[in-house]
């Protein structure tokens, strides 16, 4: 008959098949799938942090004190500025052409906006990098990762 | 019951023979091991009984715990790879990655993949450089090519085996049983893409690089004499994960996937994109495709 | 009991014996086995690395995947080929000559596919694991493999021959009849396998798309010629050495025969490769590489470049010498054609077929492969263990067909050498001669003075160039009527005659020329060849010197034969 140890045993890995069921069996993409947030972004290092006691200044310029280092090389750089992107008054998100905001993690939306074929090319993996289970739950990189 | 009698029997017959010719070996010589079957062949105790063995063999001669597995191919599956040879920037992280996972031989080098660096409008393979060492690379001029198994659907080297010690499994994966090589190296000249290589040497492997987690068909560490070749690191995408290479390139070139799958990364490159197989004309018919995705 | 005592009497009685026969000998038999043996010894030496830290030692590497071994498996295949050209003149043109040699054909069949297994055992990276390749114990992977298909053809070679031989010897041995109908369809079952050998290993090479250096129809072709040539080459050396440091009896025809073949081989040889060279060259595509690197030089890399020309012209010299009669049969110029042929094919389908197959390699690199010292020391110490093996079998051999060894209770040995009666035995001696400048009517008187139908004529030294015989004096006598003498020319004569029958007025101008002659130790059965097929009356014997020594004429030939009468019949057979 079965022992203790080999109950126990039998017990958990039941316990911790259930639980994990879905990650181990999971033949579809999207579901587990996740893409890894930026290191700025409104989880681990949100721009409110210090944004949130300044008031916004719509006004295009060279930024001076602060992310002076950022350029947007090779990107449009006379055309664009901070704010074509990042949303004035809400800092921890991000604004498409439409006024619409979306999330960091949603960057993607804001590159679709101009390629768009490189866009349908990523979503679905052909464009872009990806990490884990070919099968399965994989780690997505975005296009600024 | 044929094959254990066969064993028996030529276990029997050449002890004596075998037993002079190979009692030199340094390390403690096997006689299971040396009348082991083809694994295509073996039951399924007898694959159990072989990977434990070899479980063992490993750990006493590398000094840490290493797991041989023996998966088998999934259902329905046969894998499919595409390479984009307008993002790859013939940086070669996936060949050094490939020679990490798959606990390939540092001294003597081997390498699964040659990346080729060539002229701009020229497809010509004699004109490719393989030894290009800028200081940064995509160079002015040029696009890369890496080369490495293309898992023929026909596969010359398959053919040529005098021994059967390679076959295509059912994922259309070509693998090597190291058991059953005996180093003739038809299957080298064979190759129309220089996929197979051969141990020259006892393959090194620093200690502190081995990757335990091994497969029989795959990377767990070969002998010296025989020939090995890219798997598609069966010990990962037989456990559903992506090969090596495809995780470690930096610029996303490398897709890989389930042939049979029409939602698959490869099913969908090969929808998309205009591929194309390297020499075609010989009808090896590779399972590994080319593509641009930029014009 | 005593029966058993008395086979191990026997036994021991036959090794003592064999013992002798092996190890003792003259002085150069001893320096022969020592210095084979100290190469062989080296060649071991050298091989130990290879056992110790695998084939990293030899120059081979990933691009050019085989090397020396190989190359020198490749030739010695063709080597073997060697029995065969033996087997088809004696065996099927009953080619008598011939017929006592083939044995000796056999063990350089035997030899030679011994060496070029051990090549491929050195060459292998597991030869421990040499048991996967046995038909039903290992997995041999037939029919798709065809290097599976010359493991079994090679073994099969060497089966057919091993038998033929030891058969032949044992009989000999105890003094029996061998079985013709059990040895004829081994002998005859060795013609098509040494074909099959031939183009299965070609076919290894050939099957390769990958390789197109190899990839063209023609190799396996090729490979027969050349094999034609190499093999008999060296037999032909082997063969005057064996005569002259052994009692053994080796005629002159039967080496003229084979050099005769060799010729025909080897301007086929020569064909199919222009022809290859030529298909490579016009056709211009990338496919030329391979060539273009063997004979010119690909990219700056050009080792193999100097050693292709000298095969080229050592086979073109060896193939001219073959080519012309004279120097075919002038036993000095012969040796020099065979010595070239070897070296020259040697090369082209050794390290000129297999080392070009790989370069450049299919991803367009190019290694450039020379064979490391320790492979050459290898590749000697295995043509020093050919050497002994050869030297050891031969030795038997000779000692079982001259009656040294032989079983005691065998009936004492008849040295039949087969041939018979030869010229010597039947001809008529102390033969008339005339000189060049000797006139008709000299001639007539000789010819009515003694009974004869033809005279050689002969110059200031005694040597023969030509023969006036009747025929040759009825046309001279024909100048007068020119419609006449064309007209019987070409009804009377037959075509190949057609070289007498000239107008004339002294033997020079008249004489049939250059004369048909024989030395004095041809068989009877060959005299009767020439006779019958040059369609002549007679036939000068002559000696080394080409000095005419006697006349064998057909009715020489039919008193020979020592006709009995045929039995007279009764009229009338009574049966009651």
């Amino acid at each position: 008959m079965i022992n203790r140890k080999q109950f126990l045993a039998l017990f958990f890995s039941l316990i911790i098949t259930i639980f994990l069921r879905p990650t181990l069996f999971a033949s579809t993409t999207s579901e587990n799938s996740f893409i890894p947030p930026p290191v700025f972004s409104s989880e681990n290092h949100p721009c409110s942090d210090c944004h949130e006691d300044m008031e916004p200044n719509t006004q295009r310029r060279q930024l001076e004190e602060n992310h002076s280092d950022i350029v947007i090389q090779g990107h449009g750089e006379p055309e664009r500025w901070c704010l074509d992107c990042h949303d004035a008054t809400d800092r921890n998100k991000l604004i498409l052409l439409n006024g619409e905001k979306v999330e960091f993690l949603a960057s993607y939306k804001l590159c679709q906006q101009c390629h768009g074929a490189i866009f349908k090319a990523w979503e679905p993996g052909i464009h872009g990098k990806r990490v884990g289970r070919w099968d399965g739950p994989k780690k997505i990189y975005l296009c600024v990762s | 019951m044929k094959q254990l009698t066969r064993r028996s029997f030529l276990k029997a017959s050449s002890a004596g023979l075998g037993g002079t010719v190979l009692g030199g070996c340094s390390e403690g010589f096997d006689w299971a091991t040396y009348f082991q079957d083809r694994f295509e062949e073996m039951s399924p105790e007898e694959v159990q009984k072989t990977l434990k063995r070899l479980e063992k063999y490993y750990s006493n001669k590398y000094k840490t715990k290493i797991t041989v597995k023996g998966t088998p191919s999934k259902e329905n599956t046969v894998f499919g790879y595409a390479l984009d040879l307008s993002r790859c920037v013939g940086c070669r992280r996936c060949v050094y990655a490939c020679v990490d996972e798959n606990n390939i031989s540092r001294d003597v080098q081997i390498h699964y993949i040659r990346v080729l660096k060539m002229k701009d409008g020229d497809m010509n393979l004699e004109e490719s450089d393989h030894y290009y060492n800028p200081d940064k690379v995509p160079e002015d001029d040029s696009y890369y090519m890496p080369v490495q198994c293309q898992q023929c659907d026909n596969p010359p080297c398959v053919k040529v085996c005098p021994v059967k010690a390679t076959w295509k499994d059912p994922d259309g994966v070509v693998v090597v049983d190291y058991n059953r090589c005996i180093g003739c190296r038809d299957c080298m000249a064979s190759c129309p893409y220089r996929a197979r290589k051969f141990n020259w040497r006892e393959p090194e492997i620093p200690e502190d690089k081995l990757n335990t987690e091994t497969h029989y068909l795959g990377n767990r560490p070969r002998y010296r004499g025989v020939v090995e070749k890219c798997h598609f690191c069966l010990q990962r995408t037989r456990e559903g994960r992506y090969p090596a290479c495809v995780e470690i390139c930096p610029a996303g070139a490398r897709k890989f996937g389930n042939l049979l799958d029409p939602e698959s990364e490869i099913r969908l490159v090969l929808e998309n994109f205009r591929t194309f197989r390297l020499k075609e004309e010989l009808n090896t018919q590779p399972k590994f495709f080319y593509f641009f995705s930029l014009g | 009991m005593t029966e058993q005592t008395a086979q191990v009497g026997e036994l021991r009685y036959f090794l003592g014996n064999l013992f002798s026969v092996l190890f003792k000998g003259g002085r150069l038999y001893y320096a022969w086995l020592a210095g084979l043996s100290c190469l062989l010894v080296v060649g071991f030496i050298s091989f130990i690395p290879q056992v110790r830290d695998g084939l990293a030692i030899t120059n081979m590497r990933e691009q050019v995947s085989w090397g020396f071994y190989i190359s020198n498996f490749c030739f010695l295949v063709g080597v073997a080929a060697a029995a065969v050209l033996l087997v088809i003149p004696a065996y099927i043109y009953h080619f008598k000559a011939i017929k006592k040699i083939v044995a000796f054909g056999e063990l350089l069949a035997i030899t030679a596919v011994i060496m070029a297994i051990t090549f491929v055992m050195v060459d292998t990276g597991r030869p421990d694991r040499f048991w996967h390749a046995f038909p039903i114990l290992g997995s041999l992977n037939l029919p798709r493999s065809i290097l599976g298909w010359d493991i079994v053809v090679l073994n099969g070679y060497l089966i057919i021959n091993l038998i033929a031989v030891t058969y032949m010897a044992t009989t000999t041995y105890f003094g029996k009849e061998p079985n013709k109908r059990l040895i004829m369809p081994l002998i005859l079952l060795s013609i098509p396998w040494a074909i099959m050998l031939h183009s299965v290993t070609a076919f290894v090479f050939n099957g390769l798309a990958a390789r197109p250096f190899w990839n063209a129809s023609i190799l396996a072709p090729r490979f027969l010629a050349s094999a034609f040539c190499a093999g008999p080459s060296l037999m032909i050396l082997v063969f005057q050495i064996l005569r002259k440091v052994t009692k053994f009896e080796i005629r002159d025809s039967a080496i003229f025969k084979l050099a005769e073949i060799i010729s025909y081989a080897m301007a086929i040889n020569l064909f199919l490769l222009v022809a290859e060279v030529y298909k490579e060259y016009y056709s211009d595509t990338h496919h030329f590489a391979p060539m273009i690197y063997l004979f010119f030089g690909l990219h700056e890399h050009n080792n193999l470049v100097p050693w292709i020309w000298s095969a080229m012209v050592f086979n073109v010299i060896g193939f001219l010498l073959f080519l012309i009669p004279k120097t075919r049969k002038n036993f000095v110029t012969l040796n020099i054609g065979c010595v070239l042929l070897f070296v020259g094919i040697w090369i082209e389908k050794g390290m000129g077929l297999v080392i070009p197959g790989f370069i450049p390699d299919p991803l367009g690199e190019i290694y450039e492969y020379m064979p490391s010292q320790n492979e050459v020391l290898v590749a000697i110490g295995i043509y020093a263990f050919g050497a002994i093996l050869y030297t050891m079998l031969a030795r038997v051999l000779i000692a079982i067909d001259t009656g040294i060894l032989r079983y005691r209770s065998a009936p004492p040995l008849v040295i039949d050498y087969d041939d018979g009666v030869v010229a010597q035995d039947i001809m008529s001696k102390g033969v008339l001669t005339v000189t060049p400048e000797a006139t008709i009517d000299d001639i007539r008187s000789i010819l009515v003075g003694n009974r004869i139908s033809g005279v050689p004529v002969v110059d200031g030294e005694n040597k023969i160039v030509g023969v006036v015989s009747e025929t040759d004096m009825v046309f001279s006598l024909m100048h007068q009527d020119l419609e006449l003498y064309e007209k019987f020319k070409s009804v009377m004569v037959p075509r190949e005659r057609q070289r007498g029958g000239k107008l004339g007025k002294t033997a020079a101008e008249i004489m049939s020329s250059p004369a048909i002659t024989a030395r004095e130790n041809t068989p009877l059965m060959e005299l009767t060849e020439i006779i019958t097929s040059r369609k002549i009356s007679r036939i000068v014997i002559v000696d080394s010197q080409e000095h005419p020594v006697g006349v064998v004429s057909q009715i020489d030939i039919v008193k020979s034969q020592g006709l009995s009468p045929a039995p007279m019949q009764p009229e009338i057979n009574y049966t009651i």
